[in-house]
């Protein structure tokens, strides 16, 4: 196969349409490649597949691009290219994994009086009240889980605010709850002696130890997991809660998730050093914005996906307003689960910020036993001030 | 370099000797990762068999299997190498109690060297270069994935008392993760890749006829029929081969001809790890044992 074919070429031109496709080759991959065709030469399509896949193709999420892309470039060969089709699962994977989006070719569509809560809702799909043909329609209050076709595109993200939001984070992780890792580190106040340098630093005084190094464990900034709620009834928060995604994506060490009736990881997607590139890619990247609600489902989701791991001893912020159309009971053993994997769970609702606002309906009573802390959220300055209030908890 | 690590149908039939089944992918991994002599990054779910595929290849290539087992706070003393500091000590006490001087190139020699798994990997001198295995990497932490690139890229260490240990052979990296952690770039870089799927139906039962040879093929259908239809329930922690693997010798262990319900639930324990998927499989038994009796 491939008698008479420039290697170097053809390796260089397959890397190029993949990278055209998102998928990140670096030029060791390149050369790998084509020490493979040399000294493993394959005889079919299937082998080249899998010599290009696992020279090429470097994390997970890039394998399903991949695939693409070599269907594309070889498509005349009978062989069947894709030799997982038949082994994937029946139901699709829990959690959606971080591939890279596509930034949209245009931008996204023009929306009168962005940034106004009380903008008429655009109609959702597959509601039980028949069409109201004027297209006002009364906000729906019944959580729901069906998915609905969004054509809203998340609010524009104010730098004003960013910046205060970043402003906050950047004082409040100054003072974050920390972790004992088990690394060790010279300090001179330690527990424990450290052998190795204690002697070099007794050659000096002829191989007697007087005096000691000490090291500690090095006390690490806790992990920040945010899941965001951005189903209908969230949707006039929709602008705060991005501003602080944002904030919390920029900063070391921190996973965002987004949910409505499916789950999406941000984090890649909003740290993006563009915020608007950032939010063009999240509105791509968010099908199921503004539709209805499912939190246990997708607490469940975010818990046994390859991402759940790193809820292990972190800090959880749940933003969401407690409508959920699971049942509670499902809520509560969820929650019960995330609790007892994080370090600290905090709920923020932007419903507590009324008056007279008292947890007593369903969803939300049976998640509170599981949450360290539930506290009004419903303005970028409120966010601000649930980020302090973790760091003065610490 | 032995020739037959060139093919991968013919790593495939070695492994297959050693009773490791491998697909055509892992296979071609393999090959590569033993033809050009770079290392290979396993990813897979749990239980997959990633830690099992360093294992069987090092049986395969009749060479030794050196493990080295990460975790956060791994250290070059206990990865690459470490001073005797205690024989030190003593034999500074020695020489002065004899009168002699000690200097320090008498101190720094190989007697007084500890060698932990990369250097001893390195330094291996056997017929065949070892297959080196750094399991769950992804539960080092970054100043460890650090000390790693020098060896990844190099295959030496360098020890500033003695030098640079150069490795005459390149040894076979093999390294797992559990992607609890996002591996550097950098790492990725310089590793090749495969993802170890979880295999089909007619593969597991395979797999299961080899690992469990005194299990009866009618027991193999069954379990296999059985893993498959929990693994499509919303389950908190699906189960994964090895599970399936010990679920099969228990049954077999405790004479079971046929999978019937009593059966089921006394060795769930091997299968459903949570007490919220117990509860899942127990209420579901119904559909899950009715289709069986049907197939």
């Amino acid at each position: 196969m491939l008698r008479a074919v420039d290697r170097a070429a053809f390796a260089t031109a397959f890397a190029l349409r993949l990278r055209r496709a998102g998928v990140a080759v670096g030029l060791t991959g390149v050369e790998a490649f084509v020490r493979g065709l040399a000294e493993c030469p394959p005889e079919t399509a299937g082998s080249l597949y899998w010599v290009a896949r696992v020279t090429l193709a470097q994390r997970h999420g890039d394998l399903a691009a991949f695939d693409r892309v070599f269907a594309e470039v070889f498509s005349d060969a009978a062989v069947p290219v894709d030799p997982h089709a038949r082994r994937r699962p029946a139901t699709p994977p829990a959690g959606r994994d971080d591939a890279h989006a596509r930034v949209p070719s245009g931008s996204g569509p023009d929306e009168p009086g962005q940034g106004l809560p009380w903008r008429t809702l655009p109609p959702t799909v597959g509601t039980e009240e028949t069409g109201d043909p004027s297209g006002l329609r009364v906000p729906e209050r019944l959580p729901s889980d069906l998915e609905a076709l969004a054509d809203v595109p998340f609010e524009q993200l104010d730098p004003a605010g960013l910046a205060l939001l970043d402003d906050w984070l950047a004082a409040a992780l100054r003072r974050w709850p920390t972790r004992r890792s088990r690394r060790m580190a010279r300090h001179h106040s330690g527990q424990r002696p450290a052998l190795r340098p204690t002697l070099e630093r007794a050659r000096r005084t002829g191989y007697e130890p007087l005096e000691l190094v000490r090291t500690r464990p090095v006390d690490r900034p806790r992990r920040v997991v945010m899941l965001c709620d951005v189903s209908q009834s969230m949707q006039h928060h929709a602008a705060a809660y991005f501003h602080l995604m944002r904030a919390v994506a920029t900063t070391a060490d921190a996973e965002v998730f987004a949910f409505a009736t499916r789950l999406t990881r941000l984090t890649a997607i909003l740290a993006h050093r563009s915020p608007d590139v950032a939010i063009e890619l999240a509105t791509a990247a968010v099908t199921d914005r503004f539709s209805g609600t499912r939190i246990a489902t997708n607490v469940r989701r975010l818990l046994a996906s390859p991402h759940g791991d790193k809820c292990r001893g972190a800090i959880v912020l749940v933003a969401s307003d407690g409508w959920d159309a699971d049942p509670p009971e499902q809520l509560a053993s969820a929650m019960a689960r995330l609790r007892r994997r994080a370090y600290r769970v905090v709920w923020m609702n932007p419903r507590a910020a009324a008056p007279g606002f008292q947890p007593l309906v369903g969803a939300m009573a049976a998640a509170l036993p599981y949450c360290d802390a539930l506290v009004p959220a419903d303005s970028i300055r409120s966010l601000g001030a649930v980020v302090s209030a973790i760091a003065r908890s610490a | 370099m032995s020739s037959w690590a060139a093919d991968p149908v013919e790593v495939g039939r070695r492994m297959d000797r050693v009773d490791y089944l491998v697909d055509e992918g892992l296979a071609t991994a393999l090959s590569l990762a033993l033809t050009l002599g770079l290392p290979l990054l396993l990813e897979g779910e749990p239980g997959v068999g990633k830690t099992a595929a360093a294992r069987a290849l090092a049986r395969a290539a009749e060479t030794e299997l050196i493990r080295l087992q990460c975790y956060e706070g791994l250290t070059a003393s206990e990865a690459l190498y470490e001073w005797n500091y205690q024989r030190q000590l003593l034999a500074i006490r020695l020489a002065e109690s004899r009168h002699e001087t000690l200097a320090d190139a008498d101190l720094f020699t190989e007697e007084f060297l500890q060698e932990r798994p990369i250097l001893r990997a390195v330094r291996f001198s056997g017929p065949e270069p070892p297959v080196l295995l750094i399991d769950e990497i992804d539960r080092a932490d970054d100043e460890f994935e650090a000390l790693l690139f020098e060896f990844l890229g190099e295959a030496s260490i360098t020890v500033p008392e003695l030098g640079t240990f150069a490795a005459a052979r390149r040894p076979t990296v093999i390294l797992t993760s559990n992607r609890s952690r996002e591996l550097h770039d950098a790492l990725r870089r310089r590793c090749l890749y495969h993802w170890i799927e979880f295999p089909d139906g007619g593969r597991v039962a395979s797999i299961l006829r080899r690992s469990v040879p005194s299990a009866t093929d009618a027991l193999i259908a069954s379990t296999t029929q059985f893993v498959g239809r929990v693994r499509r329930l919303d389950l908190d922690k699906a189960p994964g081969l090895a599970e399936a693997i010990d679920w099969l010798s228990a049954l077999s262990m405790l004479g079971v001809g046929e999978l019937d319900r009593t059966a089921v639930v006394r060795t769930l324990g091997a299968i459903v790890k949570t007490p919220d998927d117990r509860r899942t499989v127990l209420g579901s038994l119904d559909e899950l044992e009715g289709r069986s009796h049907g197939a």
